[in-house]
């Protein structure tokens, strides 16, 4: 088994890696990441109509440059609508881990600067800056550390915030032009936020649209309503807003030092398409990989599938697991899923399975979690036996309970359900 | 043949589920509700009122459900029998 170095992880995961914190904040935002990836790699190509192809279905376009926008062509379009207006468009099969390796090293150069990275999607990173002025300098001196380390890879096309907390820095950096910076001096966040478009909070399309209905069309619209009167309209999610647009949100960069991967990886004699034989070789894997000594009392949180193919290109698959397991059959349904669903685009040579991230449990937990191999062997029923009963006499108690519905239908609330001791 | 592995449900041993708790209620000067044990209010999202079982211990509850400052909620009611307020979970 090899490992990789820097691996981005889902945020809130890592309860294996160590985290600092930063509330001064510079945002990294490099718009259309994969298609400069591709304008990189590919000499000339900036100069043309282009379009990069969706990794998971490739008859739809997930990322178009201005020259094709110009040509009325937009991201989610089928391939042929496409071709249909930009008759010279040029289409780009999608190598996400090109992506995902180039980003990793633009992660890296920017832990040179500082210790305090927090990634988001691809093309976009927090900076923690908290105590860089005693080594850069002032605000715009920090900034132009960022611009000359990002610029020796992407430096024509990333865009610079600079503020208290992530989200002044994230739309400091989407108000500013390429290869530029705009920085929030301290205490004028509110007065920045307020000219701002509500487009750059966090909204889905519905939530924007009724705001857009109400008259609101900027930060300072509406914060200048009651914070009451948006929770009330909107929920909690409508504080929140209310709460960034005001300023009164300063969310730190959150830097964590991601644990070493699990990785197992397979190489194949000759190229492979049939999916039967993947999915089996991905079986093989999770096996491999779930006997690692150092998963042993972690359940799995995150996983990552690549395939090196035939010819030069690359496949990527990914998914964070709602509930964290140890189970190689839940580990490997969506990964399963995804190879029925959106295939390698090629016969693959390589399949690698990575481990990225892992979640502890409580104490009981874990105890479930090395119980549940135990399952795998002997059955479930003992494995559950046994845990109940280590759990009783640890606290001396019954503590394990089925919830049981008495009168779901009661207009009483006490009435509907019930705990009854779990004794499997 | 298999035997159920299932314990079998005896009602002695069901344990109650979000029990009404007691609750002190505080209110300004034009009688709205400001303060409920566990947070401040910030609004009152919906009320309604009970009136069950008067064939055997009359139930007779006006309810209203709360948000709490920081987006929780709970149900309060005042036993209109008794005149004293609860709380519980919605």
């Amino acid at each position: 088994m090899t490992s990789s170095g820097y691996i981005r992880v889902p945020l809130g995961l890592l309860a294996m890696s160590r985290s600092s914190t930063s509330s001064l904040a510079a945002c990294v935002w490099i718009p259309l990441f994969p298609l400069r990836c591709e304008e990189a790699r590919q000499g000339g190509l900036a100069n043309y109509p282009t379009a990069l192809l969706a990794p998971d279905t490739t008859r739809k376009l997930w990322q178009v440059s201005s020259l094709a926008r110009h040509a009325g062509v937009k991201p989610g379009m089928t391939v042929s609508q496409a071709i249909g207006l930009c008759p010279t468009l040029r289409l780009i099969e999608p190598d996400p881990v090109h992506y995902d390796e180039r980003f990793a090293r633009l992660l890296a150069a920017l832990n040179e600067i500082s210790p305090v990275i927090e990634s988001g999607e691809l093309g976009l990173a927090y900076v923690g800056t908290d105590g860089l002025e005693g080594i850069f300098g002032s605000p715009w001196k920090i900034i132009e550390a960022i611009r000359l380390t990002v610029g020796r890879s992407d430096g024509r096309t990333v865009r610079l915030g600079f503020g208290q907390g992530k989200f002044v820095a994230w739309v400091a950096a989407s108000r500013s032009k390429p290869d530029e910076a705009v920085i929030v001096p301290l205490g004028a966040e509110k007065a920045f936020l307020a000219l701002q478009p509500i487009s750059v909070l966090p909204l889905d399309s519905s939530l924007h649209r009724r705001l857009r209905l109400l008259g609101i069309r900027t930060l300072g619209a509406l914060t200048a309503l009651p914070e009451e009167a948006v929770t009330a309209q909107f929920g909690e999610v409508g504080r929140r807003l209310w709460r960034l647009a005001a300023g009164r949100i300063v969310e730190p960069v959150a830097g964590r030092i991601a644990p070493e991967p699990i990785v197992a990886a397979l190489t194949f004699f000759t190229p492979v398409g049939e999916r039967e034989l993947l999915g089996h070789s991905l079986e093989q894997l999770i096996a491999r990989a779930l006997k690692h000594p150092r998963r042993i009392g972690w359940r799995v949180h995150a996983v990552r599938l690549r395939a090196g193919l035939e010819g030069g290109g690359s496949w990527l698959a990914t998914h964070l697991l709602k509930d964290p397991t140890a189970d190689a059959g839940r580990i490997g349904a969506p990964l399963k899923t995804r190879l029925e669903q959106s295939p390698p685009t090629g016969a693959v040579e390589r399949l690698i399975l990575e481990f990225t991230a892992f979640a502890p449990g409580t104490t009981e937990l874990q105890l479930f979690a090395r119980d549940a191999q135990a399952a795998a062997r002997a059955g479930q029923q003992r494995a559950l036996q046994s845990a109940a009963r280590e759990i009783r006499m640890r606290v001396k108690r019954s503590s394990l309970y089925h919830i049981v519905e008495v009168q779901p239908w009661s207009r009483l609330p006490e009435r509907r359900y019930a705990l009854i001791d779990y004794e499997p | 043949m298999v035997a159920s592995s299932r314990t079998p449900l005896r009602i002695d041993r069901l344990r109650a589920v979000n029990t009404p708790q007691p609750v002190v209620l505080e209110w300004d000067e034009s009688g709205g509700l400001t303060v409920v044990k566990g947070g401040k209010v910030e609004a009152i999202l919906e009320s309604w009122r009970i009136d069950d079982e008067w064939w055997r211990q009359t139930i007779s509850r006006a309810y209203m459900e709360v948000m709490l400052e920081g987006g929780k909620r709970r149900v309060l009611f005042q036993d209109l029998i008794t005149g004293q307020w609860f709380a519980q979970l919605p």
